[in-house]
């Protein structure tokens, strides 16, 4: 039986280590994270009670923290799709321990994205009347049907990769034997049953990849669609996306950072992974300058009264600290240590990542609510500060979907196992072979 | 009477002739029987439309807020006394913000600082209408955009949506707010948002609405646009006409004349 046991576990005993092990970090974090959950639920138990009147919100400007925590979660959703979909698509081997774990942080923080439209409704009891008298016409609608077809895909491709990590744990027995079971699907890891698995995750992946861009450009649109100065612009869009899939990299670049530390997975997610992805994000920072470069330089030149009133709130107006300061976070200070090879440590990277994340929160909030002052027509004093009622449910959410990741880590393995395995038993001949039908035919002519 | 066929038949008559007697006397006599719901056909012929004299309004004593009090009493307003949450169906801003378009720098100051009434414009393309998700908001066929305080989810897209700003919010419950409730016009509840309704529910009384009747300058003009003899359409003969940022081709129907 021991034997058994070995056998399944193999090498990677410490692939399964964070399941059955639970350390006085784990009690330390759940505590922590339960409190500020009830802290954020607190808040909205006061504001289900006595009205959006407990938020900073007012006539003038009416959408603020809630709406940029919608767009900002969404956006993060962006990153699992990325890693585990599109690295698999181009073949790129070094996906192999990340892809869990980014799938994951896309299909949790789906679900705080989609909370934080209903937290902002004046009447969140007649929240289904949306789809019961659904007007298709609206952006909100499109935005209804592309993140349900997106949390769908992606729960589906993050259980598919699942059962064969899911089939490990049941053959190992225990108490949650009968869990593992049911959910493994009669899995037994036949050759037949892996090619089948490997063509639902592949035509599962190359159809997540244009929903991800729907969800991110349709989200945009509920801006993008108005004609409200500085958010009509036809480059929401892409600029959205692009923002997206920078702060979604840079949280899956902090979740990976710290289940290496917590986990203890230093060798299987190693500095190399780090350098790869933090390669990436540099593209990504570049490519956010680019548009956001691109969307400001045209309206400048422009110079439309209405357009250059907001722009100049933004630059050096009411919303200046703001602004600089989202510019420093999201490009001054990530762009050096990226870009630098020397600086590219885990650490240092890790750091630009939460500098990029804190830098495009802010990036929402100074797209948003900037152009709701209206300048010409803003009413005297018109300002917007959120209350503590805000703040808390953002802290809510964040902590509850640190939460739900921890407890996840607690019942299945954060690294996919199976893949690990296929990429040492396999990957290595995979490559040379496609590398070598990349080369021109040898002439193997007899001397 | 024997019970035979013709005393039979005589019976019959003579029931048939008292179940007829009282609603042939309502039918022959002068009751008013009540009036069908309006049709979408019925409703499409007309399209109504307000006129502010300028000129006229600014004639009136300084602060004079007639119309605003006539209509924010009548549809229960309530006053929650701040700029976060005020919540306003017709108000007056100043005329370099209104019509900012319109050159200053070379003009006199006389009007610059005099207001300007400003309400919802009842556009015939509706920006509002499109983004609402639920419906709660629609373009009724004789003009009017209307709101279903019990349909909307108070999402404020259609805030969002308007270029005037003419949505006002429920951020808490009104009613505490409310100085002396109509009980004729309902109040709202927390969470919806609301708007000047071109008062329909007076139209279907055949009454004008609340602010063109309470303007003691006749200030306001209001009427219907497909009909060539209406009072709205003598004035808006020969007269230079401005609208709020029309340029953005929400054809609004509150037209302003100076």
């Amino acid at each position: 039986m021991l034997d058994q046991r070995q056998k399944i576990i193999g090498e990677d005993k410490i692939l399964f280590e964070h399941i059955w092990k639970t350390g006085k970090g784990f009690y330390i974090t759940v505590s922590i994270l339960g409190a500020l959950v009830l802290l954020g639920l607190y808040a909205y138990v006061t504001q289900y009670r006595n009205g959006l009147t407990v938020t900073g919100l007012s006539r003038q400007i009416f959408w603020g923290v809630y709406i940029t925590n919608f767009v900002f979660f969404i956006g993060i959703s962006h990153a699992g799709t990325f890693i585990s979909a599109v690295l698999r698509v181009l073949k790129a081997e070094w996906r192999r321990p990340i892809s869990r774990a980014s799938e994951l942080t896309t299909v949790f923080i789906l679900l705080f994205g989609v909370g934080s439209v209903l937290i902002d409704l004046g009447r969140p009891d007649r929240m289904l009347y949306a789809i019961r008298y659904a007007n298709f016409r609206s952006p909100l609608l499109w935005d209804v049907c592309s993140i349900t077809m997106y949390l769908t895909v992606s729960s589906i491709s993050l259980y598919l990769a699942l059962i064969p990590d899911i089939a490990l744990l049941r053959d190992l027995g225990g108490k949650r034997e009968w869990f593992y079971r049911i959910l493994s699907l009669g899995w037994t890891g036949t050759e037949s049953q892996h090619r089948r698995l490997e063509r639902a995750i592949n035509f599962m992946s190359i159809l997540v990849i244009p929903v991800m861009i729907t969800v991110h450009t349709v989200v945009s649109f509920v801006f993008a669609m108005t004609i409200q100065p500085l958010w009509h612009s036809a480059i929401f869009g892409p600029y959205f996306v692009v923002g997206a899939i920078f702060s979604g990299v840079a949280s899956v670049i902090v979740v990976m950072a710290v289940l290496r530390k917590a986990y203890h997975l230093e060798n299987y997610i190693k500095p190399v992974h780090f350098n790869n992805i933090g390669i990436f994000l540099m593209a990504m920072t570049l490519l956010w300058f680019y548009f956001t470069f691109a969307e400001y330089i045209t309206i400048v030149y422009g110079n439309e009264p209405v357009h250059m009133a907001i722009f100049w709130s933004k630059l050096t107006g009411k919303f200046a600290p703001l602004f600089w300061l989202h510019f420093i976070l999201c490009f001054v200070i990530p762009l050096p240590i990226l870009a630098v090879r020397r600086f590219r440590t885990i650490r240092r990277i890790v750091v630009a990542s939460i500098s990029i994340i804190l830098g495009m929160w802010l990036e929402r909030f100074v797209i948003i609510v900037p152009t709701l002052t209206k300048q010409r027509m803003a009413v005297e004093g018109a300002f917007y500060i959120p209350t503590w009622v805000e703040w808390s449910i953002l802290v809510g959410c964040i902590s509850l979907f640190i939460l739900l990741y921890t407890l996840f880590t607690k019942v299945f393995p954060i690294v996919p196992i199976w893949e690990i395995r296929e990429g040492r038993e396999k990957a290595v001949r995979m490559v040379s072979e496609r590398i070598e039908s990349y080369l021109p035919e040898t002439d193997v002519a007899p001397q | 009477m024997q019970f035979d066929r013709r005393g039979f038949l005589k019976i019959a008559g003579l029931t048939a002739l008292g179940l007829v007697a009282k609603p042939g006397w309502e039918v022959f006599s002068k009751i008013d029987l009540p009036e069908p719901s309006p049709t979408a056909e019925s409703l499409a012929k007309i399209r109504w439309a307000m006129v502010v004299d300028l000129k006229k309004c600014w004639s009136a004593k300084e602060g004079c807020r007639d119309c605003i009090d006539a209509c924010h009493r009548i549809h229960n307003v309530p006053n929650l006394g701040t700029v976060k949450e005020e919540i306003k169906w017709v108000w007056t801003e100043p005329y370099e913000k209104v019509f900012p378009e319109h050159e200053f720098e070379l003009t006199g100051e006389e009007y610059q600082h005099q207001p300007v009434l400003l309400l919802c414009n009842q556009c015939d393309d509706p920006p509002c209408v499109k983004y609402c998700p639920t419906r709660a908001t629609w373009r009724r066929e004789d003009g009017i955009i209307m709101m279903d305080f019990h349909r909307c989810i108070g999402c404020r897209y259609c805030m969002a949506g308007c270029p005037y700003g003419s949505r006002s919010f429920n951020w808490r419950d009104p009613r505490s707010f409310i100085k002396n409730i109509n009980l004729e016009y309902p109040t709202r509840i927390r969470g919806v948002v609301e708007k000047c309704n071109f008062c329909v529910e007076r139209l279907a009384q055949n009454k004008i609405p609340a602010c063109v009747e309470a303007c003691k300058e006749k200030a306001l003009v209001f009427g219907d646009l497909k009909d060539p003899k209406s009072e709205i359409r003598e004035a808006l003969k020969f007269k230079t006409i401005y609208q709020r940022q029309p340029e953005l081709g929400t054809k609004p129907k509150v037209y302003y004349i100076l």
